[in-house]
């Protein structure tokens, strides 16, 4: 069984988890060029390597954020968004 | 053209169409419809004993949320979980589930008053939300319940890993919910909540292994007295 761990609730089976997609800062939309703006609604970068993505712990609602390596499927870390100086190690 | 008073209108138990409407004794509880005795008294205290499973659906909640919400519920007098994901007893008779840093469940057990205190209060306060409720809720009890909830989650629920106010939200038959270890007339029970619309089949899932376990239905009295 995978497991993930939510920064809120613990470690958890994978499927108590949803994907939300690759984590990504939009460019400022007042001073970014059309084209910068365009790529970053198109395009994604599909490179296997450390991503940042969005998950969510779909029985007590939480969303945040798990550094994982795409290539691996390993996880590094889980945090909730702007709160990762309180880290949890994946799968302590 | 007809007017309804919303106020008096009987809810039905979002578990009654899981529940035999011509067997099972029906009486009306918080304004809702709910089965409260399966079988006679003797039948149910010795399911009771093995794995009973009772519908307290009908018990009255009031959920709230917000960055205030816990300054809110402590100036009207109701004790709070120190931290996220706990739970603990108000006067004896209201349960206040802490379901993250700023979002709380208050269940009266019944003959509690706070859930109706608390709706009463209708002053808009900022940063304070109310969260409409609509549980099936669910007591599980005696020495099989463990083994019927192994079958159900992937959790260990066991006293050790489960502490006495520790508030797990997680899987339980596939489908989102909420379970506390509980002590009940010194006899220790697993609460879950759920959302209603799964209540009929949440309640089948119950009852199925129940009874393959030896027990089964009980009606809410067997637990819960005003």
């Amino acid at each position: 069984m995978k497991l993930l761990t939510c920064p809120m609730n613990g470690t958890r089976p994978l499927s108590e988890f949803v994907f939300g997609g690759e984590y990504r800062q939009a460019p400022d939309q007042d001073t970014c060029t059309d084209a910068q703006w365009a790529a970053f609604v198109h395009n994604r970068s599909g490179a296997p390597g450390d991503k940042k993505e969005w998950w969510y712990h779909s029985p007590s609602g939480t969303w945040f954020i798990a550094e994982r390596n795409t290539l691996t499927d390993k996880v590094t870390s889980t945090y909730l968004l702007g709160q990762k100086d309180t880290t949890q190690e994946a799968g302590k | 053209m007809q007017q309804f008073d919303v106020k008096s209108i009987i809810q039905t138990s979002p578990v009654a169409h899981a529940q035999p409407r011509d067997s099972a004794k029906w009486e009306v509880i918080n304004s809702m419809d709910t089965a409260v005795q399966f079988a006679s008294a003797a039948i149910e205290d010795a399911r009771k004993k093995v794995l009973g499973v009772a519908d307290v659906s009908c018990l009255a909640r009031y959920g709230v949320k917000g960055p205030n919400a816990t300054q809110w519920l402590l100036e009207r007098g109701i004790a709070i979980p120190t931290t996220p994901n706990s739970w603990t007893m108000c006067e004896q008779k209201t349960l206040v589930l802490r379901l993250g840093s700023s979002e709380f469940l208050i269940e009266d057990q019944l003959g509690g008053s706070a859930c109706s205190r608390l709706a009463s209060d209708t002053n808009r306060v900022a940063s304070v939300y109310k969260v409409p409720r609509a549980d099936a809720a669910f007591i599980v009890s005696g020495s099989e319940a463990l083994n019927l909830l192994s079958e159900l989650c992937s959790l260990d629920l066991r006293e050790k890993s489960l502490a006495a106010k520790d508030l797990i939200m997680t899987q339980v038959a596939g489908i989102s919910a909420t379970v506390i270890r509980q002590t009940l007339n010194g006899e220790p029970v697993y609460r879950i909540w759920c959302d209603g619309t799964y209540g009929p089949y949440m309640w089948e899932v119950l009852i199925e292994i129940a009874t393959e376990l030896g027990g089964g239905a009980v009606g809410l009295v067997q637990y819960q007295s005003s």
